[in-house]
């Protein structure tokens, strides 16, 4: 995904100027991607560029709201048709690290594993604590339920290795 | 305070060749208001473990102490169950013929407590797990996730302020399992002790303090403090 996307759709819900675009970006995404305000502008004035937004007139603090064009409405309508491909994520040092602790001499793999389990388990709990404080705001809250779901997979995948390899033993 | 204090519990099952070691050594405190989640594959030693502070099975060797009484020194293990310690499992147990509110009522009405009062104690519970105006309805014309919560009221019900928890989410999907928990950890917040077996690390997350349960042994916790490595 781009920020270009993210900022179409919080336009889509009326004109905003770059402030406030990053402020609802980070409210809505449970401050889980932190923009710079730089980021913004240069996104908005690039898609400006290409005729998904247009700037309306500046007010008396000077700031800019942007408007979606037709060309935007169309380019977001695309983007959220169009599935995302899972194939480009970045590896994980996790599963690399525990392939080699196996591959490696002299290393305790059940250590391992037990000790990054007692961690996930930890941050997994922050994420639970993190979600019993959100109030209102659906969008903040299922970023955090992805999170918890993707360190619930890790776990389940860290008993499933302990398993495995004590069958081997 | 501490409600469970499980001091070096051993639990053999059998004799001989044939006996099976289920829990090797425990030692686990659970305090008012906090909520420890016993997680381990089958075989570990979970269930073991809530049967034996719910005075369900005696230890091989150790103590287990409810509040300040040793439960190898208690006579009436039902009555102390009935009134210090609720249970809410994985198959609800809630029964078909009384309505929800008859259901939570049950184990006050066997305590001696006058019908009035116990359904007014009912009330009460029913309110705080939010299914209060589901009194007067079946089991069968509840949901499973309205069904649990009904459970979770009758475990609740008088003056008992140790819950133990087996797989209380079952079957439900995850959004009614959260709300579950919610409920749980209300009480929790509210000073009831809750001991929680699940294998589920979502659920698991809720708690206070996790317990790691590998062959019948505490493998590890939560609550050790952790050096990152990177």
């Amino acid at each position: 995904m781009s920020i270009r996307h993210g900022l179409l759709a919080l336009l889509s819900r009326g004109p905003r100027h770059g402030y406030q675009l990053r402020v609802e970006f980070e409210a809505s995404t449970g401050a889980t991607w932190p923009l710079n305000i730089g980021q913004v502008y240069a996104t908005l004035s690039r898609m400006e560029r290409d005729g998904l937004v247009e700037p309306g007139e500046s007010d008396e603090q000077g700031r800019v709201a942007y408007t979606l064009t037709a060309a935007g409405r169309a380019e977001l309508a695309r983007w959220f048709s169009t599935p995302i491909v899972q194939s480009d994520r970045p590896r994980d040092e996790l599963v690399i690290k525990l392939a080699m602790a196996v591959e490696a001499k002299e290393v305790d793999v059940a250590e391992v594993i037990r000790r990054q389990r007692t961690a996930t388990m930890r941050a997994l709990q922050q994420l639970t604590k993190a979600k019993r404080a959100v109030t209102g705001g659906a969008a903040r809250r299922l970023v955090l339920d992805s999170m918890i779901f993707r360190a619930e997979a890790e776990q389940r995948w860290l008993d499933h290795c302990e398993a495995v390899l004590k069958e081997e033993t | 305070m501490t409600v469970v204090r499980l001091a070096e519990v051993a639990r053999v099952h059998g004799e001989g060749a044939t006996a099976v070691h289920a829990l090797k050594g425990v030692s686990l405190e659970v305090d008012a208001g906090e909520l420890v989640a016993v997680m381990g594959p089958s075989g570990s030693g979970k269930s073991t473990l809530l049967n034996l502070v719910g005075g369900l099975e005696q230890p091989t060797s150790g103590t287990v102490h409810v509040g300040d009484q040793d439960l190898a020194t208690v006579r009436d293990l039902a009555a102390l169950r009935r009134r210090s310690v609720g249970y809410v499992f994985q198959d609800l147990n809630l029964i078909p013929s009384l309505t929800a509110v008859e259901n939570v009522m049950l184990p006050r009405e066997l305590d001696g407590v006058r019908p009035r009062l116990a359904r007014e104690e009912a009330m009460v519970v029913l309110a705080e797990t939010g299914v209060e105006e589901l009194a007067d309805r079946f089991p069968d014309e509840l949901s499973g996730g309205q069904r649990q919560r009904v459970a979770i009221a009758r475990a609740l019900v008088g003056e008992r302020r140790l819950v133990l928890a087996d797989e209380p989410t079952g079957a439900l999907d995850t959004r009614t399992g959260d709300e579950i928990l919610q409920v749980l950890r209300a009480r929790c917040d509210a000073g009831a002790a809750v001991l929680l077996v699940t294998h589920e690390p979502r659920y698991a997350a809720w708690a206070d303090r996790v317990v790691f349960l590998r062959d019948g042994m505490v493998a590890d916790s939560t609550d050790v403090p952790l050096e990152s490595a990177r």
